[in-house]
């Protein structure tokens, strides 16, 4: 198999928020602008870093480096944890603006979207490169003044998202058949999409070092060699322009983890975390109007193994209730000296009902109806007015994230 | 310095016909008014069926994260901050 680099007009884009959590952090304070500022899981000098400033990223703080770290980099560091409102409602609006040009329009996470113009191309007729530079000039008229984006355009998905990453920040960048081995050229293994170090080494070892030599890795030599699946063909694919990210996969699982701030191997306190997670897990698979056919805990611990347990069930789950039952049946078999540092629960073969079996106890049933009902109350009064008596006195616990990966924010969220 | 507070605050707004938006116009904080001069972010959040204006203004000095409750149409002090320090 011999395949040329795809020649049609690129029609993909892809737009990303600079350092979007630190940012839209410095567009609400403006005392903060032009500081080194990160975003930290928690404020404390252990706690991971989620998002840097521009600022901070030139004294070389990153991503995942806990704060005490970032700290010796730069002392006059500001620390903060992430607005989640805040931030959820830009990328709604910075999402809406895009849906002005395409209906096309796919977030792929909190602060990344993709705009497929393929089938709106006899509308939006103008080049994409003025597409571009006109959502960035909304995004700061419309949203905030501070916020800055990146835009590339290529004819897939992957070759965009490489455009957006090459001048950051505020960059716009196409990659077409003309210019993509140059883009190539310059670029390293590293810089692109989905290639981590241990992807990196594996590519190392069958002799390719650059993107080029990954471009010119034949189809068979990926196939078998490198990722001896079908991954292979797909990077081939990929590195030539085109298409084979464009399926949306419906969603499989709902789930929660929680990277406990005091790490505990106490039965009790793990089981009102649990509860917590459950709560909120159900709460999100009852908005979805799903039922889970199988639970699924995760122990992450404190001597570096990771504990975890799945479980299918015969009946449909999704109250809380019945959540947090089979949850703690499972956490029940985990060993109990390991000191837990991250605990995780996720239901999977989720469904939409289509009619529950009749009991002859009709226990369920009443369960369900007063699960609905909670529901409506914290939904008109807030979340947890009402809650589980294990989860009481637990407001800090387990608090509101947003989650790395496809963003699932409906407006009215 | 950064304060973080949850006091009623006195606020005067001013209501634009033409963005068809109340814009706080001077909060009294610590006996002493500020005038704001710029509006950083504004948005609102939906807790259970209750809505909240949140606004992020500046005075020239400081920035105030405050907040109207469309309900009981008070208004709440959150957050002071000047930026200097962490």
């Amino acid at each position: 198999m011999k395949l040329s680099i795809n020649s049609i007009e690129p029609l993909v884009m892809h737009i990303d928020l600079n350092s979007c959590f630190a940012t839209v952090c410095q567009q609400a304070y403006r005392n903060l602008r032009g500081k080194p500022l990160v975003i930290g899981a928690y404020e404390t000098p252990k706690a991971i870093i989620l998002a840097p400033s521009i600022e901070a990223k030139r004294f070389g703080i990153k991503t995942g480096m806990p704060v005490y770290e970032a700290y010796e980099l730069c002392p006059s560091l500001i620390v903060r944890q992430p607005d989640t409102g805040l931030i959820r409602d830009v990328h709604v609006k910075f999402r809406a603006i895009c849906e002005c040009y395409s209906p096309d329009v796919a977030p792929k996470s909190i602060d990344e979207v993709v705009i497929d113009f393929t089938h709106t191309r006899h509308v939006e007729k103008r080049d994409l490169s003025d597409v571009g530079t006109e959502i960035k000039r909304r995004l700061r008229e419309e949203v905030g003044d501070y916020l800055k984006c990146n835009v590339g355009i290529a004819t897939n998905r992957f070759l965009a998202k490489v455009a957006a990453s090459l001048h950051k920040p505020d960059g716009l960048d196409s990659i077409n058949h003309k210019n993509l081995l140059d883009v190539y050229r310059s670029i390293s293994l590293l810089d692109l999409p989905g290639i981590n170090v241990r992807y990196q080494a594996r590519l190392n070892t069958q002799g390719i070092f650059t993107p080029m030599d990954f471009y010119h890795a034949s189809f068979m030599s990926l196939k078998r060699g490198v990722f001896q699946s079908i991954v292979g063909y797909h990077w081939y694919m990929r590195l030539r322009g085109w298409e084979v990210d464009g399926i949306e996969f419906k969603r499989r699982t709902v789930g929660q983890q929680y990277a406990l701030g005091k790490k505990t191997n106490n039965p009790r306190e793990l089981s009102r975390i649990l509860m917590k997670l459950c709560e909120k897990m159900g709460r999100r698979l009852r908005r979805k109007g799903y039922v889970a056919y199988g639970i699924h805990v995760g122990c992450a611990q404190a001597d570096g193994t990771y504990w975890h347990t799945g479980r299918k069930t015969h009946h449909a789950i999704y109250t809380t209730h019945e959540l947090y039952r089979e949850a703690q049946y499972i956490l029940n078999k985990r060993p109990p000296e390991p000191i837990v540092t991250r605990l995780s629960v996720h239901c999977y073969d989720i469904e939409h009902p289509v009619g529950s079996q009749a009991t002859f106890f009709d226990m369920e049933e009443k369960k369900r109806k007063v699960a609905g009902a909670l529901d409506t109350i914290n939904n008109r009064y807030g979340e947890y007015t009402i809650t589980p008596a294990l989860m009481m006195n637990m407001d800090k616990t387990v608090i509101d994230r947003i989650a790395f990966g496809q963003a699932g924010i409906e407006s009215g969220d | 310095m950064r304060i973080r507070t949850n006091e009623p605050v006195k606020v005067l707004t001013v209501y634009d016909p033409e963005k068809g938006r109340t814009i706080p116009h001077r909060i009294k904080w610590q006996n002493e008014v500020h005038t704001i001069r710029t509006i950083s972010y504004y948005h609102r959040e939906r807790r259970g069926e209750n809505v909240y204006h949140i606004y992020h203004v500046n005075d020239g000095a400081f920035d105030f994260r405050i907040l109207c409750d469309s309900e009981s149409l008070s208004w709440k002090l959150e957050e002071v901050v000047d930026g200097v320090g962490a």
